[in-house]
């Protein structure tokens, strides 16, 4: 059962990331739950959510020891650090990360210029969508093509298929840098 | 598989496909999806939604359209759903069946939008004036979310009752996939008022109270009989039998699992009723397993509802000298460690019984 | 010659104390819906207090509401039933103090229902006691040295309230005082009902009524209070007029 926690800033598309990466997971044919950070948390401009995806049943939907935590700012950085089981992987947006990091020696720390990246692909939006290429890469879960197809999959039945070309261009930015 | 879809939105779908033909709400995190989601959709369908003043407001248009024999839902959340008791009451009076979904949230008065188990005392016991029973639905996955109330609105006209669909926070706001159920036909039941006066009312001056208990109470008897639901796990051969709904109910049905490949005897009991309480599943228990040595509830609340049941029907059915704990976490989700943790705890005696 | 009119079918027993204006409302009520061809096609939606009694006075459906929500149990059968007729009837207590929010809120809707009010200043059923529709200084249960608006509030007038401040389609004052006054509230209803059955949204007709029981008046002196001393301040007469 893996477990992921996507954390940033309102608007920096962290709960879509989210949603995108428990998509493919289904397309892959992998069980799935999404969970929003829910009560105060959600008014005070931060944002987050918890995946989860396996063979079998997801039983506890709720955050408790990812295996990988994607922090897309410092505040995220900071909060969400130690939650990290020992042996995983924080995934750091180097472009708004303030400090030097490296909390912790018995984890993985991954930075990636995410907002450059997505400029770079003409996708300035699409940070968020770098990072599922980046994550799709380090897990290994699923291949690169279930990768953009799930998303693919989900942003057109979503009626959003015009940005596709966008996407995969940031996508595939977020795989090849990692 | 379905796609991930929301629980707010996924319920307020399978309530469209079981027939309603009316929505009366007013917003309320965090259950607001619900309604957010039904003001284009009933439009759509050429169906009714309507932004009621307040949730007394609105369960008395639910009143209306029930008495006409068609489909109505409400939702609301904790506070919400304190405003709509006197039009529960009415309603139980007058057999007029509706479905209502309660997304609960944490606490007493306001409180706050966590998801948690604070309103089991209410509606397990009914929170407006009288002697009447609803019948409480407590689904722990999106897709039982949707499975309970597409067949919540048979329940309701089968019993003409009261049934509550029971979610949290947590299962209102998190998305998984879902399959949606066949769309049904728009229906009216036959008793339904129709403007011809074919219902006679009787001489309302002389009415017969115990009577008209008594014809209640029968109805009431056959609920209990009919609609215990549960699901149990682990129950033959447990040492301790874990008891949890909702939320807490599928955490603690993934650990009870995983305890169990370590070698802990513990099992499960995920009540899916609250009311009626699933008491035949004490009575198997009693039959299957005699080396029982104790009941531990696992809820979100600060001390334990659900608890007093379990003592209730532990006792009812020989098993009243074993002890009940109750492991409660207020609000959100349990953590698997720190359940795991407190069960060590409970079995070297450093957490007491509650009963 | 005066002539002896049929009772309608839809008029059962009346179970009103002797000299109270709501059994000539009921009568009236019955009537209009009969001449209309309605009287198997209506729903009522009936308040708690003296409207109870409608439960023996009409032969039609109706739904008991709890105390003030008829408005909103009337919405509800609106919705679920587009083409029956549907009406609330309730007293001044009902609709105007513990039902002000579910009054109000179905007139601002434009909901497609007709309300009719009986007010008598006073909550009859329990009593006698003091309502938003109690005149200054009058003496009730509540008020029994007299009502003191500096603490209470003037009486309340809902049909100008709602005919000034929202879009209705009909709204009225009438009395159940002499045969001229009844004849034209009787055209009141007639015109609320018949709104109704255009579709041109939300009627409200008031109707100002004796309660001779707790103003502790003989009916006829109770009368002569009625048309000396309340209806001067409680105009009668068309607020909003249909298609206005």
């Amino acid at each position: 059962m893996r477990e992921l926690v996507f954390a940033g800033f309102g608007g920096q598309g962290v709960l879509t990331a989210g949603l995108v990466v428990s998509q493919i997971a289904l397309y892959k044919g992998f069980n799935a739950t999404w969970m929003p950070a829910y009560g105060a948390a959600m008014r005070g401009g931060t944002a987050n959510c918890t995946v989860k995806y396996g063979d079998g049943p997801v039983y506890n939907p709720g955050q408790q020891k990812p295996d990988l935590v994607l922090a897309m700012n410092t505040p995220s950085y900071k909060k969400f650090v130690n939650l990290v089981r020992p042996g995983g992987i924080i995934l750091v947006n180097a472009d708004m990360m303030t400090e030097e990091g490296n909390a912790r020696s018995d984890i993985q720390e991954i930075k990636v210029h995410c907002n450059q990246l997505a400029d770079q692909v003409k996708n300035p939006k699409g940070a968020n969508i770098v990072m599922i290429g980046a994550i799709t890469k380090i897990l290994g879960d699923f291949t690169h093509d279930e990768g953009v197809e799930g998303m693919n999959d989900m942003f057109r039945k979503k009626g959003k298929s015009k940005f596709e070309a966008l996407n995969v261009a940031a996508f595939q930015a977020g795989y090849e840098a990692v | 598989m379905g796609d991930m879809v929301k629980g707010n939105i996924a319920v307020a779908e399978a309530a469209v496909r079981a027939g309603i033909i009316v929505y009366a709400g007013y917003p309320i995190t965090p259950s607001t999806e619900v309604m957010e989601y039904l003001s284009t959709r009933m439009e759509d369908l050429g169906r009714e939604f309507i932004q009621a003043e307040s949730e007394l407001a609105a369960i008395n248009m639910v009143m209306g359209v029930s008495a006409c024999g068609k489909r109505v839902l409400t939702a609301s959340s904790g506070p919400g759903i304190s405003l709509k008791q006197e039009g529960i009451s009415y309603m139980a009076q007058m057999e007029y069946p509706a479905v209502i979904l309660n997304v609960v949230r944490w606490g007493n008065g306001l409180g706050s939008l966590d998801g948690s188990q604070t309103d089991y005392h209410r509606e397990t016991r009914g929170g407006g004036n009288g002697d009447y029973r609803n019948i409480i639905l407590c689904p722990s996955t999106v897709q039982e979310s949707v499975d309970l109330m597409y067949e919540a609105f048979d329940i309701a006209e089968k019993y003409r009752c009261i049934v509550e669909v029971m979610t949290d926070s947590g299962l209102g706001q998190m998305m998984e996939p879902c399959e949606y159920p066949e769309f049904r036909e728009l229906t009216k039941c036959d008793w339904g008022l129709d403007g011809t006066y074919k219902v006679k009312r009787g001489d309302f001056l002389g009415r017969n109270i115990p009577g008209e208990s008594e014809t209640y109470m029968k109805k009431v008897r056959a609920m209990r009989e009919n609609e215990q639901r549960w699901e149990m796990y682990g129950e033959e051969d447990a040492e301790y039998i874990f008891v949890a709904y909702g939320m807490p109910g599928r955490v603690m049905s993934g650990l009870v699992r995983t305890m169990r490949q370590q070698g802990e005897k513990v099992g499960i009991l995920r009540p899916i009723t609250v009311w009626p309480f699933p008491e035949k599943a004490f009575e198997e228990m009693k039959e299957k397993n005699p080396n029982l040595k104790g009941f531990i509830t696992v809820e979100t609340n600060g001390e334990g509802q659900m608890v007093d049941d379990v003592a209730l029907y532990a006792k009812k059915y020989g098993m009243g000298t074993l002890p009940v704990y109750a492991l409660p976490y207020v609000c959100g989700v349990p953590k698997d460690d720190v359940v795991a943790a407190d069960f060590a705890k409970v079995k070297a005696g450093e957490i007491k019984e509650v009963y | 010659m005066a002539k002896t009119k049929k009772i309608p079918n839809l008029c059962n027993y009346a179970m009103f104390c002797a000299g109270c204006g709501h059994g000539v409302l009921v009568r009236l009520i019955c009537e209009c819906l009969e001449e209309l061809g309605q009287e198997k096609n209506v729903i009522a939606a009936i308040g708690v207090g003296c409207s109870c009694h409608l439960k023996s006075g009409i032969n039609c459906d109706l739904v008991q509401s709890p105390h003030g929500r008829a408005a909103a149990v009337a919405t509800g059968i609106r919705r679920a039933e587009p083409d029956k007729i549907v009406f609330t009837y309730q007293g001044d207590g009902d609709a105007y103090n513990i039902g002000l929010a579910e009054t109000l809120n179905a007139a601002y809707r434009n909901e497609n229902i007709c309300v009719f009010t009986v007010n008598n200043g006073n909550f009859g059923m329990t009593g006698g006691q003091m309502a938003w529709t109690t005149m200054p200084g009058q003496k009730t249960a509540t008020s029994p040295r007299g009502r003191n608006i500096e603490l209470t509030g003037i009486p309340i007038k809902i049909p100008e309230l709602v005919s000034y401040s929202f879009k209705p389609a009909y709204v009225a004052r009438g009395a159940v005082t002499t045969p001229a006054e009844i004849k034209r509230l009787k055209g009141y209803i007639m015109n609320a009902f018949q709104a109704q059955m255009n579709k041109e949204g939300y009627s409200l007709v008031e109707v100002m009524s004796t309660c001779p029981t707790n103003w502790g008046m003989d009916p006829i002196v109770a009368q002569k209070r009625l048309i000396e001393d309340v209806i001067p301040y409680y105009e009668l007469g068309e607020f909003k007029k249909r298609g206005e």
